[in-house]
């Protein structure tokens, strides 16, 4: 298997293909307590001028995270995790993550983040630091 | 607060990701949720605009937790959309021992008060 290690500037890491539900909006609201009903009730949603209820931001930043770990697995640890969040995620949008490498040391590996939806538009980008274990 | 295994489960589960006994990176999300006396949240409308984590250690279930949430900085911009009100929110999470965990900062941003009347 590859190594972090490997990993050269600008070279891709393996991306995460993610498609929210009404459901996974509702379990990750009892999950974290974020019952703001923007991301659970339509007309709410509506009446705060956002086109229907989204999808938690943090729930986005959640398979960000996810693509991450997958990736980085027992060689190293986030150290530092930035994103912006772009355009508003809805249920069923198809979401893909994706990254690559923008710098690397000896010990550090410095990550470019971006997901994006079937319209090609970003839905958030960011930043990762993760550290090599010695 | 302690890191308790249930909570991380049911978290693992509704983000989608197999439970290892690992703590998912943006479970330090979930702390954002806590009020923050004479401050009331969520605003309607307001939405996430940012947020950074920065991790000192890896967390692990059971570790016990401090932390501290305070309001960083209000200010208000006018962009495309009308004028925003955006809010910093900043958590820092220490262990038993004083060590610096993690710090977190959340950008929210609310429609305008003036905008919306």
């Amino acid at each position: 298997m590859k190594s972090l290690l490997d990993y050269q500037v600008s070279e891709p890491l393996p991306i995460r293909e993610w498609v929210p539900s009404d459901l996974q909006v509702r379990q990750y609201a009892e999950a974290t307590g974020d019952f703001n009903p923007i991301h659970l009730d339509d007309d709410y949603a509506r009446q705060a001028g956002l086109e229907g209820a989204i999808v938690h931001g943090m729930l986005t930043m959640a398979q960000m995270g996810a693509m991450l770990t997958d990736w980085i697995g027992e060689e190293g640890t986030l150290s530092k995790f930035n994103v912006r969040f772009e355009q508003l995620v809805r249920p069923n949008d198809k979401i893909t993550c994706s990254g690559s490498i923008k710098a690397r040391s000896k010990n550090t590996l410095v990550c470019i983040l971006e997901a994006s939806n079937d319209k090609k538009e970003r839905v958030l980008s960011g930043l990762a630091y993760v550290m090599l274990k010695s | 607060m302690k890191i308790k295994l249930e909570d991380v489960r049911r978290f693992a589960e509704a983000i989608g990701i197999r439970f290892n006994d690992q703590v998912p990176a943006t479970f330090v999300g979930t702390l954002v949720q806590a009020n923050i006396p004479g401050v009331e949240l969520p605003a309607p409308g307001m939405i996430h605009g940012e947020q950074n984590i920065t991790y000192y250690r890896p967390l692990c279930v059971g570790d016990s937790l401090n932390y501290k949430k305070c309001v960083k900085d209000v200010y208000e911009r006018s962009g495309k959309l009308g004028k925003k009100m955006f809010l910093v929110l900043e958590t820092t999470g220490y262990d038993l021992a004083g060590e610096l965990v993690f710090a977190s900062s959340s950008v929210l941003i609310a429609p305008s008060k003036e905008e919306g009347e």
